[in-house]
């Protein structure tokens, strides 16, 4: 029962990560049906901000705004740059556009950078711990799970009580009914773009705080989580984005606490096997998103 | 007449035996001992703005398939950019026998197998290849195995075949995670905890796997062997969590991985308490800069080459710099560059030939060539050289040199 514990809140901790990738994810498909494979390289970019100042001697206190504001400010280039010249191309072409914006930027990194593994030093708390009865809980879970609600409730009231949100939510539902009754398609895109490079910046502040390290492909493993959370919570769902990714958190814990030892290397393989299941059963994602359809 | 003839005859046949000797002091004597006839020291003290007269003879073709992505990049950019400077640095002092050599590089990107034929058709004597069997493996089929490869940086065993002429420059996975299972037993460790990502997967599961065969023979005890996700993992919660429980804060942490997750998994190990624990590596952790890491002290690892300060391989690549303005990366491994690149030439100085296969059987006798990295053996040996394994620490802050064991 301890253990169960220990992994539930371990497996809360990693899925709080990546349900704020998630959601950064699925904000940006609900407008523009862009399922975005670089978003990772925004944590990407994060991770050369904290390398570079962080060895320059400043604090995680100074380097954490500005790896969430280098996320933003890559977010909207990115939009800017490619997206904007492809806006309104196929689902194909949206898609192919941001696996191109993808190794573009890992690749100016391997060859103006170095091709290398950098490591930074990590904040002293991330790996202490406190007890609670029998359990040792990481000082770091603890935060990343506040962080977490307060970030998603932050991004519900900008949804729910602005007109910023009430445009991003109608563009999502339906972008060409929402353009008709005056919603401004760019400045909706944009902060899309925005709010997305908000949430993987501060996704990837405690990412890098755990990794202490960046590389040119650094980018990858978060962006596949974060897509993957999103397609198991239901594509375009920011309620199912969360779900997703504190789903695959506790999935990836538990499994791998579970398994028995022989097996335990194949843990990946199971949670994709998990989710393959998932897709047979409920295609759409554990939740259902309701689009307007043109007839 | 008759008599002038035979006299003719007889100046002519000792002069093409003492011909012979001299060939001999470049090749192999009776015991198979190799005379290197290559000055490594020589040729690294070379001043370019004070040159020799340069080589005119056919040059020398080194061929360099080199992986430039975030896979392999981290060796293979910096080795690439070292190679070409010795070789000016060997041109320099007149090259080999009035030869010149030109190294070309190409990048294997996705077609490994192009890139090679390039260098194939280009004439390359020899080639010098990436680690890791993805990008190897293609360049040895294109080859055939007529064509001597080098592949500098790995320690994969299945990469070492001499009958197709593919040759490790240094230990293998199973020397050097020997190496650190003696090194831990000698410090008197008994119980050792293992991070594998499978047993038999290249590198990551052969490492490990090597690691248990040899701390079990020794007499150790494996307590737990856990497994992760190389290169990826940085979050080991549920593996503390296991570890926790049968860990009596004595045991040797053993894995394949790179220095950030090693200091991450000790970070979360002892945010549980376990803070005595003796943690070894292999030399992943030359190319990932644990040297400057926070929270690596007494991290052992075993690196391919132990670099001291002002030693020849710290001059050597101080000397780069200096020349050409740029500190090379992943500096435990460069030696090995330059090394495939003296021991190809070497190969050709034995055997007095340009052809391939005949580079390779040459290459095939090499026994005691004093290399940069230390002494290499190919004869006898199906492509591994049996080398020496320097255990390295972070003591007071500084990757210092501990101890050098040799697995047989």
């Amino acid at each position: 029962m301890t253990e169960l514990a220990q992994n539930l809140i371990d497996g809360l901790g990693r899925g709080s990560i990546y349900a704020l990738l998630a959601l950064g994810v699925a904000v940006v498909f609900g407008v523009m049906h862009l399922l975005n494979f670089a978003h990772g390289e925004l944590i990407t970019v994060g991770g050369y901000v904290a390398l570079w100042t962080l060895g320059a001697g400043w604090s995680w206190y100074i380097v954490t705004p500005l790896i969430v504001l280098s996320a933003v400010l890559t977010s909207l280039a990115i939009e800017r740059v490619a997206f904007s010249r492809v806006r309104g191309s196929s689902d194909f072409t949206l898609l192919l556009t941001s696996f191109g914006v993808h190794f573009v930027i890992s690749a100016i990194f391997l060859l103006y950078v170095s091709a290398s593994v950098k490591p930074f030093d990590r904040p002293s708390w991330v790996t202490n711990t406190y007890s609670v009865g029998p359990l040792n809980i990481e000082v770091y879970d603890t935060v990343v799970i506040l962080v977490t609600v307060l970030t998603l409730i932050g991004t519900t009231l900008l949804l729910q009580r602005t007109m910023f949100g009430l445009s991003l939510r109608a563009a999502a539902a339906d972008f060409d009914t929402a353009r008709l009754m005056g919603v401004r398609s760019d400045t909706v895109i944009r902060g899309a773009f925005a709010l997305s490079g908000l949430l993987a910046g501060i996704a990837g502040v405690f990412w890098l705080m755990r990794a202490g390290s960046i590389s040119p492909g650094a980018g990858i493993t978060p962006m596949l989580k974060g897509v993957l959370a999103a397609l198991i919570g239901g594509l375009g769902s920011l309620r199912g984005a969360v779900i997703g990714g504190l789903a695959l958190g506790l999935a990836e814990v538990l499994l791998r606490s579970r398994l028995p030892d022989s097996i335990a290397s194949l843990t990946e393989g199971v949670v994709f096997l998990l989710i393959a299941l998932l897709f047979i059963f409920r295609p759409q994602g554990l939740v259902t998103v309701k689009h307007a359809v043109r007839v | 007449m008759k008599r002038r003839a035979l006299a003719l005859l007889a100046v002519v046949a000792l002069l093409g035996a003492a011909c012979g000797s001299d060939d001999d002091t470049t090749g192999s004597d009776a015991a198979g001992e190799t005379m290197s006839s290559i000055d490594i020291d020589h040729i690294l003290s070379a001043d370019l703005a004070a040159c020799e007269e340069a080589p005119t003879g056919d040059p020398i073709r080194v061929g360099m398939a080199m992986d430039f992505s975030d896979v392999v990049g981290f060796v293979d950019i910096p080795g690439s950019k070292l190679v070409p400077y010795i070789a000016e640095l060997a041109n320099c002092r007149g090259g080999f026998n009035g030869r010149p050599v030109e190294v070309r590089v190409a990048e294997v990107g996705d077609d490994a197998a192009l890139a090679t034929e390039d260098l194939l058709d280009w004439g390359a004597h020899f080639l010098i290849g990436p680690p890791f069997a993805d990008f190897a493996l293609p360049i040895l089929q294109t080859t055939g195995g007529e064509v001597p490869l080098f592949v500098a940086a790995s320690t994969e065993p299945t990469l070492a075949d001499a009958s197709i002429n593919s040759y490790l420059v240094t230990f293998d996975d199973h020397q050097m995670s020997g190496a650190a299972a003696q090194w831990a037993l000698d410090q008197g460790i008994t119980r050792a905890i293992v991070f594998t990502e499978g047993e038999g997967i290249p590198y990551t599961g052969v490492n490990p796997d090597a690691f248990i065969a040899a701390f079990e023979a020794g007499g150790g005890e494996v307590v737990s062997v856990q497994t992760y996700v190389w290169f990826v993992d940085t979050d080991f919660s549920s593996q503390v969590n296991e570890i926790a429980q049968i860990s009596e804060n004595n045991e040797v942490v053993f894995s394949a991985a790179l220095g950030f997750q090693v200091t991450a998994l000790r970070g979360q190990l002892e945010g549980q308490g376990l803070d005595s624990l003796t943690y070894v590596g292999t030399d992943a952790l030359d190319a990932t800069g644990i040297q400057v890491e926070a929270n690596n002290e007494g991290i052992a690892h075993t690196p391919h080459t132990s670099i001291t300060a002002g030693d020849r391989i710290d001059s050597m690549l101080a000397a780069f710099e200096a020349e050409k303005g740029e500190a090379l990366e992943s500096r435990g491994f460069m030696a090995l560059y330059v090394d495939s690149m003296f021991i190809g030439i070497q190969g050709m100085l034995d055997c007095g030939c340009d052809d391939t296969a005949q580079i390779g059987e040459a290459v095939q006798q090499i026994s005691g060539f004093q290399g940069l990295s230390g002494e290499i053996t190919y004869e006898g040996t199906n492509g591994i050289p049996p080398k020496a394994v320097p255990i390295n620490r972070i003591v007071d802050g500084e990757d210092v040199l501990v101890d050098t064991i040799t697995i047989k």
